[in-house]
Protein backbone atom coordinates (compact mmCIF):
# COMPACT_ATOMS: atom_id res chain seq x y z
CA UNK A 1 0.00 0.00 0.00
CA UNK A 2 1.56 3.45 -1.23
CA UNK A 3 0.79 7.20 -0.48
CA UNK A 4 0.23 9.24 -3.31
CA UNK A 5 -0.77 12.89 -4.12
CA UNK A 6 -4.58 13.14 -4.07
CA UNK A 7 -6.46 14.13 -7.48
CA UNK A 8 -10.18 13.12 -8.50
CA UNK A 9 -9.42 11.51 -11.53
CA UNK A 10 -8.23 8.01 -11.20
CA UNK A 11 -9.98 7.19 -7.09
CA UNK A 12 -12.21 5.94 -6.15
CA UNK A 13 -12.69 6.04 -2.16
CA UNK A 14 -13.39 3.00 -0.86
CA UNK A 15 -16.70 2.56 1.87
CA UNK A 16 -16.19 0.77 5.55
CA UNK A 17 -17.75 -2.15 4.05
CA UNK A 18 -14.91 -2.26 1.11
CA UNK A 19 -12.35 -1.59 4.06
CA UNK A 20 -13.46 -4.62 5.81
CA UNK A 21 -13.51 -6.86 2.51
CA UNK A 22 -9.76 -5.95 2.40
CA UNK A 23 -9.43 -7.26 6.21
CA UNK A 24 -11.30 -10.35 5.29
CA UNK A 25 -8.50 -10.68 1.91
CA UNK A 26 -5.57 -9.91 4.03
CA UNK A 27 -6.64 -12.18 7.06
CA UNK A 28 -7.57 -14.59 4.07
CA UNK A 29 -4.32 -14.65 2.66
CA UNK A 30 -2.56 -15.23 6.12
CA UNK A 31 -4.75 -18.44 7.17
CA UNK A 32 -5.46 -20.28 4.01
CA UNK A 33 -4.02 -21.01 0.22
CA UNK A 34 -5.30 -17.58 -1.27
CA UNK A 35 -7.37 -14.19 -0.69
CA UNK A 36 -11.21 -13.29 -0.29
CA UNK A 37 -11.71 -14.24 -4.05
CA UNK A 38 -15.07 -15.82 -5.71
CA UNK A 39 -15.51 -17.56 -8.60
CA UNK A 40 -19.02 -17.33 -11.40
CA UNK A 41 -19.61 -20.64 -13.23
CA UNK A 42 -21.19 -20.45 -16.52
CA UNK A 43 -22.22 -24.12 -17.96
CA UNK A 44 -22.34 -23.64 -21.60
CA UNK A 45 -24.73 -26.07 -23.76
CA UNK A 46 -21.32 -26.26 -26.73
CA UNK A 47 -17.51 -25.88 -27.05
CA UNK A 48 -16.67 -22.36 -26.72
CA UNK A 49 -14.47 -20.54 -29.13
CA UNK A 50 -11.08 -20.52 -27.25
CA UNK A 51 -9.52 -17.99 -29.97
CA UNK A 52 -12.43 -15.30 -30.03
CA UNK A 53 -12.71 -15.78 -26.27
CA UNK A 54 -8.80 -14.43 -25.96
CA UNK A 55 -9.25 -11.78 -28.48
CA UNK A 56 -12.88 -10.30 -27.19
CA UNK A 57 -12.11 -10.53 -23.31
CA UNK A 58 -8.69 -9.67 -23.71
CA UNK A 59 -9.29 -6.57 -25.67
CA UNK A 60 -12.49 -5.86 -23.59
CA UNK A 61 -10.88 -6.25 -19.82
CA UNK A 62 -7.50 -4.05 -21.49
CA UNK A 63 -10.14 -0.98 -22.14
CA UNK A 64 -10.85 -1.18 -18.70
CA UNK A 65 -8.12 -0.22 -16.28
CA UNK A 66 -10.46 -0.18 -12.97
CA UNK A 67 -9.64 -3.62 -13.25
CA UNK A 68 -6.23 -3.35 -12.37
CA UNK A 69 -6.53 -1.21 -9.62
CA UNK A 70 -4.76 -1.23 -6.01
CA UNK A 71 -5.39 0.09 -2.62
CA UNK A 72 -3.86 3.16 -1.45
CA UNK A 73 -4.21 6.20 0.85
CA UNK A 74 -4.76 9.80 0.15
CA UNK A 75 -3.46 12.42 2.98
CA UNK A 76 -7.06 12.09 5.08
CA UNK A 77 -5.79 8.72 5.37
CA UNK A 78 -8.84 7.71 3.60
CA UNK A 79 -8.27 4.15 1.21
CA UNK A 80 -9.28 4.50 -1.94
CA UNK A 81 -8.86 2.39 -4.97
CA UNK A 82 -6.54 3.52 -7.14
CA UNK A 83 -7.04 3.25 -11.05
CA UNK A 84 -4.10 3.30 -13.09
CA UNK A 85 -4.17 5.19 -16.33
CA UNK A 86 -3.37 2.33 -18.63
CA UNK A 87 -3.76 -1.46 -18.17
CA UNK A 88 -0.21 -2.97 -18.65
CA UNK A 89 -1.34 -6.80 -17.55
CA UNK A 90 -2.39 -9.36 -19.98
CA UNK A 91 -5.45 -11.50 -19.88
CA UNK A 92 -5.12 -14.65 -17.80
CA UNK A 93 -7.24 -17.13 -19.42
CA UNK A 94 -6.21 -21.07 -18.60
CA UNK A 95 -7.95 -23.76 -20.72
CA UNK A 96 -8.32 -27.17 -20.12
CA UNK A 97 -9.88 -30.07 -22.29
CA UNK A 98 -11.71 -32.87 -20.27
CA UNK A 99 -13.19 -35.78 -22.16
CA UNK A 100 -16.48 -36.36 -23.24
CA UNK A 101 -17.04 -39.09 -20.30
CA UNK A 102 -15.29 -36.36 -17.35
CA UNK A 103 -17.49 -36.79 -14.18
CA UNK A 104 -19.37 -33.45 -12.54
CA UNK A 105 -16.61 -34.58 -9.65
CA UNK A 106 -13.72 -33.78 -12.11
CA UNK A 107 -15.16 -30.45 -13.84
CA UNK A 108 -16.01 -29.40 -9.88
CA UNK A 109 -12.24 -30.54 -9.09
CA UNK A 110 -10.72 -28.29 -11.88
CA UNK A 111 -13.02 -25.14 -11.01
CA UNK A 112 -11.96 -25.57 -7.16
CA UNK A 113 -8.30 -25.90 -8.32
CA UNK A 114 -8.90 -22.42 -10.22
CA UNK A 115 -10.95 -20.77 -7.32
CA UNK A 116 -8.07 -21.05 -5.11
CA UNK A 117 -5.06 -20.09 -7.04
CA UNK A 118 -3.95 -16.78 -5.70
CA UNK A 119 -3.38 -13.76 -8.12
CA UNK A 120 -0.22 -13.34 -9.02
CA UNK A 121 0.47 -9.85 -7.61
CA UNK A 122 -1.64 -7.18 -5.89
CA UNK A 123 -2.90 -5.63 -9.33
CA UNK A 124 -4.41 -8.37 -10.74
CA UNK A 125 -8.07 -9.30 -9.61
CA UNK A 126 -9.47 -11.48 -12.17
CA UNK A 127 -8.68 -14.67 -13.69
CA UNK A 128 -10.94 -16.88 -16.46
CA UNK A 129 -10.70 -20.48 -16.86
CA UNK A 130 -12.13 -22.43 -19.65
CA UNK A 131 -13.01 -26.31 -19.43
CA UNK A 132 -13.98 -28.17 -22.87
CA UNK A 133 -15.41 -31.33 -22.28
CA UNK A 134 -15.63 -33.66 -24.94
CA UNK A 135 -17.39 -31.67 -27.88
CA UNK A 136 -20.48 -30.97 -26.28
CA UNK A 137 -20.35 -28.77 -23.03
CA UNK A 138 -17.76 -26.01 -22.29
CA UNK A 139 -17.49 -24.59 -18.65
CA UNK A 140 -16.60 -21.08 -18.40
CA UNK A 141 -15.33 -19.40 -14.88
CA UNK A 142 -14.42 -16.03 -13.76
CA UNK A 143 -12.18 -16.32 -10.48
CA UNK A 144 -13.04 -12.58 -9.12
CA UNK A 145 -10.97 -11.01 -6.18
CA UNK A 146 -13.79 -9.00 -3.46
CA UNK A 147 -11.88 -6.77 -3.03
CA UNK A 148 -12.91 -5.49 -7.13
CA UNK A 149 -16.40 -6.86 -6.74
CA UNK A 150 -19.18 -8.55 -4.73
CA UNK A 151 -21.20 -11.31 -6.62
CA UNK A 152 -23.70 -8.75 -8.37
CA UNK A 153 -20.76 -6.36 -9.76
CA UNK A 154 -19.25 -9.87 -10.96
CA UNK A 155 -22.25 -11.23 -12.64
CA UNK A 156 -23.31 -7.56 -14.32
CA UNK A 157 -19.21 -7.37 -15.27
CA UNK A 158 -20.22 -10.39 -17.35
CA UNK A 159 -23.23 -8.82 -18.99
CA UNK A 160 -21.25 -5.94 -20.24
CA UNK A 161 -18.95 -8.25 -21.55
CA UNK A 162 -21.26 -9.82 -23.46
CA UNK A 163 -22.79 -6.88 -24.75
CA UNK A 164 -19.17 -6.01 -26.37
CA UNK A 165 -18.83 -9.41 -27.68
CA UNK A 166 -22.06 -8.72 -29.81
CA UNK A 167 -20.64 -5.89 -30.95
CA UNK A 168 -21.86 -3.06 -28.79
CA UNK A 169 -18.78 -0.48 -28.33
CA UNK A 170 -16.91 -0.38 -25.51
CA UNK A 171 -17.02 3.55 -24.70
CA UNK A 172 -20.96 3.26 -25.48
CA UNK A 173 -20.84 -0.01 -22.56
CA UNK A 174 -19.09 1.77 -19.76
CA UNK A 175 -20.33 5.13 -19.82
CA UNK A 176 -22.17 5.04 -17.03
CA UNK A 177 -20.03 2.40 -14.96
CA UNK A 178 -18.91 5.24 -11.90
CA UNK A 179 -15.17 5.05 -11.63
CA UNK A 180 -15.50 7.82 -8.69
CA UNK A 181 -16.86 7.51 -5.18
CA UNK A 182 -16.60 9.78 -2.40
CA UNK A 183 -14.67 9.92 0.53
CA UNK A 184 -17.63 10.17 2.81
CA UNK A 185 -16.10 12.41 5.75
CA UNK A 186 -18.49 14.16 7.20
CA UNK A 187 -21.80 12.96 9.02
CA UNK A 188 -19.39 11.85 12.06
CA UNK A 189 -21.92 11.67 14.77
CA UNK A 190 -24.47 9.56 12.72
CA UNK A 191 -21.73 7.41 12.12
CA UNK A 192 -20.60 7.16 15.88
CA UNK A 193 -24.46 6.59 17.04
CA UNK A 194 -24.39 3.65 14.26
CA UNK A 195 -21.08 2.30 15.89
CA UNK A 196 -22.80 2.12 19.45
CA UNK A 197 -26.21 0.23 17.83
CA UNK A 198 -24.07 -2.12 15.72
CA UNK A 199 -21.53 -2.30 19.01
CA UNK A 200 -24.71 -3.38 21.40
CA UNK A 201 -25.82 -5.66 18.64
CA UNK A 202 -22.62 -7.25 18.27
CA UNK A 203 -22.78 -8.06 22.35
CA UNK A 204 -25.74 -9.31 22.22
CA UNK A 205 -25.13 -11.82 19.57
CA UNK A 206 -21.76 -12.78 21.30
CA UNK A 207 -23.54 -13.29 24.51
CA UNK A 208 -23.79 -16.99 25.29
CA UNK A 209 -21.15 -17.58 21.80
CA UNK A 210 -22.14 -19.41 19.52
CA UNK A 211 -20.21 -22.91 18.55
CA UNK A 212 -17.74 -23.22 15.26
CA UNK A 213 -16.30 -26.37 14.49
CA UNK A 214 -12.87 -27.02 15.18
CA UNK A 215 -10.43 -25.96 12.05
CA UNK A 216 -7.89 -28.45 10.75
CA UNK A 217 -3.62 -27.45 11.37
CA UNK A 218 -2.22 -25.13 8.58
CA UNK A 219 -2.48 -22.23 6.96
CA UNK A 220 -1.70 -23.12 3.39
CA UNK A 221 -5.58 -25.37 2.82
CA UNK A 222 -7.56 -24.52 0.01
CA UNK A 223 -11.57 -24.63 -0.08
CA UNK A 224 -13.85 -27.64 -1.71
CA UNK A 225 -16.99 -27.11 -3.19
CA UNK A 226 -20.20 -29.51 -2.79
CA UNK A 227 -23.04 -28.47 -5.86
CA UNK A 228 -26.48 -29.80 -5.79
CA UNK A 229 -28.24 -28.34 -8.60
CA UNK A 230 -32.10 -28.83 -8.69
CA UNK A 231 -34.24 -28.83 -11.50
CA UNK A 232 -37.28 -26.81 -12.56
CA UNK A 233 -39.64 -28.53 -11.37
CA UNK A 234 -37.83 -29.65 -8.33
CA UNK A 235 -37.17 -25.60 -7.70
CA UNK A 236 -41.00 -24.50 -8.10
CA UNK A 237 -42.17 -27.31 -5.36
CA UNK A 238 -39.32 -25.88 -3.11
CA UNK A 239 -40.42 -22.27 -3.31
CA UNK A 240 -43.70 -23.73 -3.35
CA UNK A 241 -42.92 -25.00 0.01
CA UNK A 242 -40.94 -22.40 1.10
CA UNK A 243 -44.24 -19.89 0.73
CA UNK A 244 -46.01 -22.45 2.25
CA UNK A 245 -43.63 -22.79 5.19
CA UNK A 246 -42.28 -19.48 5.52
CA UNK A 247 -44.53 -17.27 3.76
CA UNK A 248 -44.86 -15.39 0.70
CA UNK A 249 -41.32 -14.44 -1.00
CA UNK A 250 -39.65 -15.82 2.36
CA UNK A 251 -37.33 -18.14 0.20
CA UNK A 252 -34.13 -16.83 1.93
CA UNK A 253 -35.40 -17.30 5.71
CA UNK A 254 -36.93 -20.80 4.75
CA UNK A 255 -33.58 -22.16 3.33
CA UNK A 256 -31.42 -20.27 5.47
CA UNK A 257 -33.45 -22.04 8.30
CA UNK A 258 -33.63 -25.47 6.27
CA UNK A 259 -29.28 -25.11 6.82
CA UNK A 260 -29.40 -24.43 10.11
CA UNK A 261 -31.00 -27.33 10.85
CA UNK A 262 -28.73 -29.30 8.56
CA UNK A 263 -25.98 -27.73 10.70
CA UNK A 264 -27.65 -29.05 14.08
CA UNK A 265 -27.63 -32.32 12.66
CA UNK A 266 -23.42 -32.12 11.87
CA UNK A 267 -22.80 -31.07 15.56
CA UNK A 268 -24.82 -33.50 17.32
CA UNK A 269 -23.22 -36.13 14.92
CA UNK A 270 -20.18 -34.46 16.18
CA UNK A 271 -21.08 -34.59 19.40
CA UNK A 272 -20.13 -31.23 19.93
CA UNK A 273 -22.57 -29.40 22.34
CA UNK A 274 -23.65 -26.20 21.35
CA UNK A 275 -25.85 -23.06 23.21
CA UNK A 276 -26.64 -21.62 19.61
CA UNK A 277 -25.78 -21.02 15.85
CA UNK A 278 -24.77 -17.85 14.51
CA UNK A 279 -24.88 -16.99 10.94
CA UNK A 280 -24.24 -13.40 8.87
CA UNK A 281 -26.21 -13.23 5.83
CA UNK A 282 -24.64 -10.91 2.60
CA UNK A 283 -27.44 -8.60 1.64
CA UNK A 284 -27.30 -6.10 -1.71
CA UNK A 285 -27.24 -2.80 -0.90
CA UNK A 286 -27.57 -1.46 -4.17
CA UNK A 287 -31.02 0.41 -4.76
CA UNK A 288 -31.53 0.29 -7.88
CA UNK A 289 -32.56 -2.80 -10.64
CA UNK A 290 -29.44 -1.46 -12.82
CA UNK A 291 -25.93 -2.01 -11.38
CA UNK A 292 -24.38 -0.65 -13.82
CA UNK A 293 -23.56 2.59 -11.77
CA UNK A 294 -22.31 0.08 -8.99
CA UNK A 295 -20.84 -2.51 -10.65
CA UNK A 296 -17.33 -1.64 -8.92
CA UNK A 297 -16.33 -2.13 -5.49
CA UNK A 298 -18.93 -3.60 -2.90
CA UNK A 299 -22.42 -2.75 -2.17
CA UNK A 300 -23.24 -5.47 0.18
CA UNK A 301 -24.05 -5.35 4.24
CA UNK A 302 -25.23 -7.88 6.51
CA UNK A 303 -28.10 -9.21 8.52
CA UNK A 304 -26.91 -11.73 11.87
CA UNK A 305 -28.99 -14.83 12.64
CA UNK A 306 -28.65 -16.91 16.21
CA UNK A 307 -30.95 -20.12 16.73
CA UNK A 308 -30.54 -21.56 19.67
CA UNK A 309 -29.80 -25.46 19.58
CA UNK A 310 -33.06 -25.89 21.41
CA UNK A 311 -34.80 -24.33 18.27
CA UNK A 312 -33.17 -25.79 15.88
CA UNK A 313 -34.68 -29.22 16.23
CA UNK A 314 -38.05 -27.87 15.13
CA UNK A 315 -38.12 -26.08 11.49
CA UNK A 316 -40.95 -24.07 12.38
CA UNK A 317 -39.43 -22.73 15.50
CA UNK A 318 -36.35 -22.22 13.49
CA UNK A 319 -38.66 -20.25 10.80
CA UNK A 320 -40.02 -17.78 13.03
CA UNK A 321 -37.09 -16.83 15.39
CA UNK A 322 -35.22 -16.13 11.95
CA UNK A 323 -38.36 -13.85 10.62
CA UNK A 324 -38.20 -12.45 13.49
CA UNK A 325 -34.65 -11.45 13.57
CA UNK A 326 -34.86 -10.31 10.04
CA UNK A 327 -38.00 -8.07 10.95
CA UNK A 328 -36.12 -6.45 14.02
CA UNK A 329 -33.18 -5.64 12.51
CA UNK A 330 -34.57 -4.18 9.42
CA UNK A 331 -36.74 -2.11 11.23
CA UNK A 332 -33.60 -0.81 13.49
CA UNK A 333 -31.67 0.15 10.19
CA UNK A 334 -28.47 -2.51 11.02
CA UNK A 335 -27.48 -3.06 7.66
CA UNK A 336 -27.42 1.08 7.21
CA UNK A 337 -25.70 1.35 10.35
CA UNK A 338 -23.17 -1.73 9.95
CA UNK A 339 -22.43 0.77 6.79
CA UNK A 340 -21.98 3.55 8.29
CA UNK A 341 -20.35 2.58 11.48
CA UNK A 342 -17.72 0.62 9.41
CA UNK A 343 -16.65 3.89 7.83
CA UNK A 344 -15.01 4.95 11.39
CA UNK A 345 -12.47 1.60 10.97
CA UNK A 346 -11.30 2.99 7.82
CA UNK A 347 -8.66 4.88 9.94
CA UNK A 348 -7.45 0.87 10.97
CA UNK A 349 -4.41 -1.15 9.39
CA UNK A 350 -5.60 -4.29 7.87
CA UNK A 351 -3.98 -6.52 10.61
CA UNK A 352 -5.41 -4.38 12.87
CA UNK A 353 -8.86 -4.19 11.95
CA UNK A 354 -8.70 -7.92 11.61
CA UNK A 355 -8.03 -8.40 15.21
CA UNK A 356 -10.77 -6.26 16.08
CA UNK A 357 -13.15 -7.67 13.82
CA UNK A 358 -12.92 -11.07 15.83
CA UNK A 359 -12.87 -9.71 18.99
CA UNK A 360 -16.30 -9.88 19.89
CA UNK A 361 -16.70 -12.96 19.44
CA UNK A 362 -13.24 -14.49 20.81
CA UNK A 363 -11.75 -15.34 17.81
CA UNK A 364 -14.77 -16.64 16.27
CA UNK A 365 -16.42 -15.11 13.13
CA UNK A 366 -19.61 -17.29 13.00
CA UNK A 367 -20.84 -20.78 12.77
CA UNK A 368 -20.99 -20.42 8.78
CA UNK A 369 -21.60 -18.06 6.62
CA UNK A 370 -25.03 -18.11 3.94
CA UNK A 371 -26.03 -16.08 0.94
CA UNK A 372 -29.08 -16.34 -1.40
CA UNK A 373 -29.06 -14.86 -4.46
CA UNK A 374 -32.25 -14.50 -6.03
CA UNK A 375 -33.18 -14.83 -10.13
CA UNK A 376 -32.53 -11.91 -12.43
CA UNK A 377 -34.82 -13.21 -15.20
CA UNK A 378 -33.52 -11.89 -19.23
CA UNK A 379 -30.12 -11.66 -18.40
CA UNK A 380 -27.16 -14.05 -19.03
CA UNK A 381 -29.01 -16.13 -20.95
CA UNK A 382 -26.53 -16.58 -23.77
CA UNK A 383 -22.73 -16.25 -23.84
CA UNK A 384 -21.01 -15.75 -27.15
CA UNK A 385 -23.75 -17.48 -28.97
CA UNK A 386 -24.11 -20.40 -26.93
CA UNK A 387 -26.58 -20.91 -24.28
CA UNK A 388 -26.31 -20.75 -20.91
CA UNK A 389 -27.48 -23.42 -18.82
CA UNK A 390 -26.16 -22.69 -15.67
CA UNK A 391 -24.40 -20.66 -13.61
CA UNK A 392 -22.85 -21.28 -10.01
CA UNK A 393 -21.14 -19.31 -7.46
CA UNK A 394 -18.41 -21.01 -5.65
CA UNK A 395 -17.05 -18.30 -3.02
CA UNK A 396 -13.99 -19.30 -0.98
CA UNK A 397 -15.01 -17.69 2.70
CA UNK A 398 -12.99 -16.53 5.43
CA UNK A 399 -11.40 -18.96 8.09
CA UNK A 400 -12.62 -19.13 10.87
CA UNK A 401 -15.40 -20.59 10.05
CA UNK A 402 -14.34 -21.69 6.96
CA UNK A 403 -18.04 -22.76 5.98
CA UNK A 404 -20.48 -21.43 3.55
CA UNK A 405 -23.66 -22.30 2.35
CA UNK A 406 -24.89 -20.21 -0.99
CA UNK A 407 -27.82 -20.64 -2.70
CA UNK A 408 -28.54 -19.41 -6.03
CA UNK A 409 -31.20 -19.01 -8.26
CA UNK A 410 -30.51 -19.53 -12.57
CA UNK A 411 -33.16 -18.79 -14.77
CA UNK A 412 -35.95 -21.22 -12.52
CA UNK A 413 -32.62 -23.87 -11.35
CA UNK A 414 -31.78 -23.45 -7.47
CA UNK A 415 -28.41 -24.31 -6.91
CA UNK A 416 -27.05 -25.04 -3.54
CA UNK A 417 -23.12 -24.89 -2.95
CA UNK A 418 -21.29 -25.82 0.21
CA UNK A 419 -17.38 -24.50 0.37
CA UNK A 420 -15.74 -26.00 2.88
CA UNK A 421 -12.19 -25.50 3.99
CA UNK A 422 -9.74 -28.76 3.18
CA UNK A 423 -10.12 -30.98 5.98
CA UNK A 424 -12.89 -29.37 7.67
CA UNK A 425 -15.74 -32.23 7.02
CA UNK A 426 -15.57 -35.38 5.54
CA UNK A 427 -16.96 -36.90 2.51
CA UNK A 428 -19.77 -38.48 5.27
CA UNK A 429 -20.31 -35.25 6.64
CA UNK A 430 -20.84 -33.95 3.45
CA UNK A 431 -23.24 -36.47 2.22
CA UNK A 432 -25.24 -36.34 5.74
CA UNK A 433 -25.31 -32.17 5.01
CA UNK A 434 -26.72 -32.64 1.63
CA UNK A 435 -29.31 -35.43 2.10
CA UNK A 436 -30.57 -33.37 5.49
CA UNK A 437 -31.17 -30.08 3.54
CA UNK A 438 -32.72 -32.19 0.27
CA UNK A 439 -34.98 -34.26 2.87
CA UNK A 440 -35.93 -30.78 4.63
CA UNK A 441 -36.76 -29.19 0.98
CA UNK A 442 -38.77 -32.45 -0.14
CA UNK A 443 -36.17 -32.75 -3.26
CA UNK A 444 -34.98 -36.25 -4.35
CA UNK A 445 -32.33 -37.51 -2.22
CA UNK B 1 -59.06 4.66 5.79
CA UNK B 2 -60.42 3.38 2.64
CA UNK B 3 -58.96 0.90 0.48
CA UNK B 4 -58.10 3.34 -2.29
CA UNK B 5 -55.92 5.60 0.47
CA UNK B 6 -54.30 2.01 1.82
CA UNK B 7 -52.95 1.56 -2.15
CA UNK B 8 -51.87 5.20 -2.26
CA UNK B 9 -49.63 4.50 0.50
CA UNK B 10 -48.77 1.21 -0.19
CA UNK B 11 -48.07 2.92 -3.81
CA UNK B 12 -45.83 4.97 -2.59
CA UNK B 13 -44.08 2.75 0.23
CA UNK B 14 -42.86 0.14 -1.74
CA UNK B 15 -42.07 2.02 -4.65
CA UNK B 16 -39.75 4.18 -2.49
CA UNK B 17 -38.46 0.68 -1.06
CA UNK B 18 -38.04 -0.68 -4.62
CA UNK B 19 -36.45 2.58 -6.02
CA UNK B 20 -39.44 2.11 -8.68
CA UNK B 21 -40.86 5.24 -10.40
CA UNK B 22 -44.37 5.46 -8.71
CA UNK B 23 -46.07 6.41 -11.93
CA UNK B 24 -45.20 3.06 -13.27
CA UNK B 25 -46.31 0.73 -10.47
CA UNK B 26 -49.70 -0.88 -11.06
CA UNK B 27 -51.77 -2.07 -8.19
CA UNK B 28 -52.13 -5.55 -9.98
CA UNK B 29 -48.31 -6.40 -10.73
CA UNK B 30 -47.17 -9.35 -8.83
CA UNK B 31 -44.15 -8.71 -6.63
CA UNK B 32 -42.40 -10.98 -7.51
CA UNK B 33 -42.57 -9.43 -11.48
CA UNK B 34 -41.74 -6.17 -9.21
CA UNK B 35 -38.03 -7.97 -8.74
CA UNK B 36 -39.38 -7.96 -4.54
CA UNK B 37 -37.65 -10.43 -2.57
CA UNK B 38 -37.45 -11.49 1.19
CA UNK B 39 -34.99 -8.51 2.15
CA UNK B 40 -37.69 -6.20 0.10
CA UNK B 41 -40.46 -7.92 1.37
CA UNK B 42 -39.49 -7.20 5.22
CA UNK B 43 -38.82 -3.70 4.31
CA UNK B 44 -42.17 -3.85 3.13
CA UNK B 45 -43.45 -5.22 6.39
CA UNK B 46 -41.51 -2.69 8.52
CA UNK B 47 -43.19 0.14 6.25
CA UNK B 48 -46.48 -1.45 7.02
CA UNK B 49 -46.00 -1.71 10.74
CA UNK B 50 -44.84 1.93 10.58
CA UNK B 51 -48.07 3.16 8.90
CA UNK B 52 -51.04 1.11 9.72
CA UNK B 53 -49.59 -0.21 12.99
CA UNK B 54 -49.82 -3.78 11.88
CA UNK B 55 -47.53 -6.18 12.69
CA UNK B 56 -47.45 -9.07 10.17
CA UNK B 57 -44.60 -10.63 10.20
CA UNK B 58 -45.61 -13.74 12.58
CA UNK B 59 -48.86 -14.09 10.52
CA UNK B 60 -48.90 -16.34 7.81
CA UNK B 61 -47.84 -14.32 4.59
CA UNK B 62 -50.07 -16.45 2.24
CA UNK B 63 -49.57 -15.46 -2.00
CA UNK B 64 -53.13 -14.72 -1.95
CA UNK B 65 -53.31 -12.07 0.52
CA UNK B 66 -50.09 -10.37 -0.01
CA UNK B 67 -49.15 -11.17 -4.04
CA UNK B 68 -49.91 -7.55 -5.10
CA UNK B 69 -50.44 -4.44 -3.89
CA UNK B 70 -54.06 -4.85 -4.64
CA UNK B 71 -54.82 -7.87 -2.66
CA UNK B 72 -52.54 -6.53 0.28
CA UNK B 73 -54.63 -3.07 0.71
CA UNK B 74 -57.57 -5.47 0.61
CA UNK B 75 -55.76 -7.75 3.70
CA UNK B 76 -54.92 -4.81 5.40
CA UNK B 77 -58.30 -3.12 5.27
CA UNK B 78 -59.68 -6.42 6.67
CA UNK B 79 -57.16 -5.88 9.96
CA UNK B 80 -57.45 -2.48 10.12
Amino acid sequence: MGFVIPSSKNRMYLTGQDWVINTIDHMMKASTSAGNMSQIVLVLDSLLDEKLLRKRLGDFVKAFPALYGSISRDFSLAPYWRIPEETTDVLDLTVYTLEEDASDNDVLSLLGKAANRPFKNEDEHLAFHLIQKGKKESFFSITFDHPLFDARGAEAFLELFLEYSSGKEIAVILKGVSLTAPADLSDWMRKFYAGRNVNRKMLSLSRPLFKTLPLPAGNERGFNFHLVSFGIDETEKIYEKAYKEAGYLMEMPYLLSVVMQAVHELFKKRGIDADNYMAPVTIDMRTGDDIKEELLLNHVSYLFFKVTAEDAGDLKNVIRSVKLQMFEQVKAKLPKDLADASSLLRIASLSFLGKVLYLHFKGKAATFLFSYLGNRPGRLIKFMGLKIKNLIHTPRVPAPPGLGFFFNNYNGRLNFVISYLDGLLSDEEILMLTTTVKEKLEAPV
Amino acid sequence: MTKNEIEEKLTEGISAIMSIDRASMATDIPFKELGLDSLGFVEVLVFIEKTFKLNLVELDLTKKDFETINSLATFISKKL
